[in-house]
């Protein structure tokens, strides 16, 4: 008879509890998306921009043939991070669950991994730059073993070095989900499972990973969004040499072009709530949050 | 790990390497711009050292050249507090009233979902073309302020229905039976109760809201925030200058980070206190 | 004392959404009385507890404690104190603080309340933990402090709400004991809500069978368990054997029912019954002679053994007479022991015909204490 809810405290607490964080909410993140749909229709002309209903910004954002490439070059980075996050995120949480046997222990290394989410991420990413520089440390290191003779470019302002600048600041966001789900894992289903004859990677396959689909799914959401969404990290660490979506759409903000800008993000927000979506129709996440 | 009492596999010891290496991956190049920002007066922004010296640190605090970086420091930092005492107390209230059902439960959850994954830029330009529609001037205490809770607090609700899931409400039934009014009931048993979780949603909202950036840039009006500063300074400043400010900054996180988890474990000592008596 | 803690519940509904949790409740509970109400989970019997208790407001009805309505009064108002199933003890406060919460939020400095609720800690023989926090106690200690808590503010009336569910066996019985003896010393009125039979039997003075969020019997425990009201009282309680059949014909107070087998019983007490009715009566289980050959035609049964149980003090032997009910009879056990039985043989059951009891309420489901 536990549930339910007490009778005598008033029926219009909960919405006096949860105004400010509604206001907060419909003010700040609400409106501001209606106010970018809105634009996303007016008309512009580098100067100043003009109430209109016009669906040019459209047309020219769909006809582009640089949208495509964009969007593919967005998806590219999202995916490639994702799979090297999510290899990173299991193998990591499945050594502090399944192998490190001391609760203290485990609290406290699944802790070092994400005190560096509470610290500055453009801090993080530029610490990349004395390493991968030209002259870093690890051309300095390549050089001396007389693995290269000269120095390589490629480390730095490449792609190379935005995945790994993205795999760097976001695996965080997969290790967490990923070891809470493996954490509530009743550790006699694996015990069940050897019994009844499991090779490991059998234990691993039929096991584990289905019952860490929840975590996978919560993580992908985050890794995949933030990168979706970013323009620092690209512009940066590629020197400039590639672009997403986000970071066109903040060069075209640079150069007040709002309405073409706002077109792009609605086009971005319904690819990226389309993938959101899609996994959660794979997995339940609100019942993951109520466990 | 001393304290392995079994004997460990081969996957152990593979799986230990791989974790090791992870965490150097996860901390190595922080470390590296630590040594690097103690480079010395005739150094350069990378290896070796050329001597161990605090100038560049204070370069930063005397030099004009890198902008005015201690108001945009302070301002950060009112932000963050700012930040912290909202989101825990919206949060708080926010999370107690989603134990119940009520009209618009559904449609407020997914909104702070969305907040969550949609870029942030984009909501810094909803942000301030919204203010610039109703005529109002973009701020750091207002705009910036409203563009950092939309980040920090669906991360605190979030944490907030963890925290809540082990919480008993037949703890404030108790209570309230005991003759407790309801600010008496949130006073002396909810707040104590949950007090380690705000603390970690305390420490979301002020180190989520001090880092801030994309939904910062087109928000914080005229005078800009610490991580603004430092973004412009990664394309503009070819000192370790750069490093110093990377230092002192995360230095501030590190500490913000140590203050909550000794405040946390303080108050768990405090309630199993008479475990160690008995032991 | 005595009136000042008397219960009177008059025509008190609990609706939530459509589903009525409780209906149209009437029951006075005396001052001083120790009642029990049981019932099968999702009966009602904890929505009444936490409606006396100001947890719940009922939808209709009043309910008065020492005469006074206090339908509406807040919680901690209304003299009575609730106790939790899970004793839902602060886990942040000492036992000192935790058993002066009720002084504290009533605005008393911070010495006088530690010294009344030490005094309390004494009394439940706790005192030497008292500034221990509760996860340090067995569930046993627990209980107790959760009992001082409830009592440092003197109620009128203590509500207790499955206290002893969480307890081992052994220690149920022992609570049981210190419960029983804690009401008698405090002589204020304890309402104990259970789902167990012996502990309802054991403690009250006033037992309350409920089903369906509807009173069901409210009566000692030698008139519930020996008098019950329905087949579903009946069969709750246990102890009883529940038979069917159709009056025959009517003799002053006296009736003969035929059962579908032809069998004739005699009931006693039959006043008011028509020829031609259907009826159901019940037999106790534990006054009935068990034989291997049919001894007589009436107030009988006879059937299959299906089941052997040996229960320490009696035998409990379950026969199949083809009625749709198990048939149980509990033998004593030298009786059995200088017989015994086997399962699938046929024997024959018989019984004086006054012990034939008459159910006069209608409530004919099975009572299946689904826990």
């Amino acid at each position: 008879m536990s549930g339910r809810s007490s009778g005598s405290s008033s029926p219009v607490a909960p919405y006096l509890q949860v105004a400010p964080l509604a206001i907060v909410m419909i003010a700040m993140v609400g409106i501001p998306l209606a106010t970018v749909v809105l634009l996303s229709f007016w008309e512009s002309d580098g100067i100043s921009i003009y109430p209109a209903f016009t669906l040019a910004n459209y047309r020219e954002v769909l006809t582009s043939p640089v949208t495509l490439s964009l969007f593919l070059k967005t998806l590219q980075y999202a995916a490639i991070t994702l799979v090297c996050t999510a290899l990173i995120g299991f193998t990591c949480s499945y050594f502090l669950v399944f192998h490190v046997r001391d609760l203290k222990w485990q609290i406290g290394l699944f802790l070092l991994c994400t005190i560096p989410f509470w610290t500055s991420n453009i801090i993080r990413m530029v610490s990349w730059i004395p390493f991968l520089g030209r002259e870093g440390l690890f051309n300095g290191f390549l050089v001396q073993m007389g693995l290269t003779s000269a120095p390589l470019d490629v480390l730095l302002y490449s792609d190379f070095a935005v995945i790994l600048t993205y795999v760097h600041l976001y695996t965080l966001f997969m290790i967490v989900p990923v070891f809470n789900s493996m954490a509530k894992i009743d550790p006699n289903l694996v015990e069940a499972a050897r019994d009844a004859g499991a090779r490991p990677w059998q234990i691993l396959c039929y096991v584990i990973i289905p019952l860490t689909k929840t975590g996978l799914a919560l993580g992908t959401i985050f890794v995949v969004t933030l990168v979706m969404g970013d323009f620092f990290v690209v512009r940066v660490m590629s020197g400039g040499q590639s672009a997403s979506v986000v970071s066109a759409m903040k060069n075209e903000i640079d150069q007040l072009y709002y309405p073409q800008a706002s077109a792009m993000a609605v086009l971005l927000i319904m690819v990226v709530l389309l993938m959101v979506s899609a996994v959660l129709r794979i997995v339940d996440i609100r019942s993951e949050l109520a466990r | 790990m001393a304290h392995a009492s079994t004997r460990r596999g081969p996957a152990f010891y593979f799986l230990a390497a791989f974790f090791a290496l992870f965490v150097a991956f996860l901390y190595g190049p922080m470390l590296i711009i630590f040594l690097l920002s103690f480079q010395g007066t005739s150094g350069g922004l990378t290896f070796p050292m050329r001597g161990v010296s605090t100038h560049w640190f204070v370069d930063l605090w005397s030099s004009s050249r890198y902008g005015d970086l201690g108001g945009a420091f302070s301002r950060s930092v009112i932000l963050g507090v700012l930040s912290m005492l909202i989101t825990a107390a919206c949060c708080l209230f926010a999370g107690l009233a989603f134990r119940r059902k009520f009209w618009g439960a559904g449609p407020l959850f997914y909104l702070s979902i969305v907040s969550l994954v949609v870029p942030g830029i984009l909501l810094g330009l909803g942000i301030s073309q919204f203010f610039q529609l109703l005529g109002f001037q973009l701020h750091w205490w207002l705009s910036a302020l409203g563009a950092h809770l939309s980040w920090t607090l669906p991360f605190g609700l979030l944490i907030m229905f963890a925290v809540l899931n082990r919480f008993d409400s037949s703890w404030e039934e108790a209570a309230r039976d005991a003759g407790a009014r309801p600010a008496q009931i949130l006073a002396y048993i909810t707040v104590p109760i949950l007090f380690p979780g705000l603390i970690a949603v305390a420490l979301f909202g002020f180190t989520l809201s001090y880092d801030e950036y994309p939904r910062s840039l087109l928000t914080v009006g005229g005078l800009n925030t610490l991580p603004i500063e430092i973004s412009n300074m990664t394309t503009n400043v070819t000192t370790p200058a750069l490093y110093a400010i990377g230092t002192v900054t995360s230095a501030i996180s590190f500490l913000v980070i140590a203050i909550a988890f000794i405040a946390i474990a303080i108050i768990q000592k405090n309630r199993a206190r008479a475990r160690g008596e008995k032991a | 004392m005595t009136d000042q803690s008397r219960i009177d519940i008059r025509k008190v509904t609990k609706l939530y959404g459509g589903v009525r949790a409780v209906n149209e409740v009437d029951l006075t509970i005396d001052g001083g009385a120790y009642c029990c109400m049981i019932g099968p989970s999702g009966c009602g019997k904890t929505t009444l507890l936490r409606m006396i208790a100001g947890h719940e407001i009922p939808s209709s009805g009043a309910i008065a404690i020492g005469g006074e309505d206090v339908t509406a009064l807040r919680t901690g108002d209304r003299g009575t104190a609730l106790m939790f199933q899970n004793y839902a003890l602060f886990p942040h406060l000492s036992l000192t603080d935790n058993v002066a919460f009720s002084l504290r939020v009533r605005g008393q400095g911070a010495d006088q309340r530690r010294a009344a609720a030490r005094a309390m800690l004494e009394r439940v023989q706790l005192r030497h933990l008292a500034d221990r926090v509760p996860s340090e106690l067995s569930g046993g200690q627990q209980q107790r402090v959760a009992l001082a808590r409830a009592l440092i503010t003197n109620p009128k009336v203590l509500l207790l709400d499955e206290p002893l569910s969480a307890l081992d066996e052994f220690l149920r019985l022992r609570m049981r004991v210190e419960l029983k003896r804690l009401q008698s010393d405090l002589g204020i009125t304890f309402v104990h809500v259970t789902h167990t039979q012996p502990e309802a039997i054991a403690l009250a003075d006033q037992v309350v069978v409920m089903d369906h969020g509807l009173i069901e019997q409210a009566a000692s425990p030698r008139q519930v368990y020996g008098r019950p009201h329905s087949p579903y009282v009946a069969r709750f309680m246990g102890g009883q054997n529940v038979l069917a059949g159709k009056i025959e014909k009517v003799t002053g107070a006296v009736a003969v029912i035929a059962a579908p087998d032809g069998t004739r019983y005699d009931l006693i007490d039959a006043s008011g019954l028509v020829a031609g009715a259907p009826v159901k009566f019940s037999v106790r289980r534990d006054r009935i002679a068990l034989s291997d050959a049919a001894t007589a035609a009436r107030n009988a049964a006879h059937g299959k053994i299906v089941n052997i149980e040996y229960q320490g003090t009696f035998v409990k032997v379950s026969l199949d007479t083809g009625r749709g009910e198990e048939f149980i009879v509990y033998m004593d056990d030298d009786e059995y022991l200088a017989a015994p039985k086997e399962v699938g043989q046929v024997v024959y059951a018989t019984w004086k015909p006054e012990l034939n009891h008459f159910l006069r309420g209608t409530n004919d489901s099975a009572g299946t204490p689904h826990e």
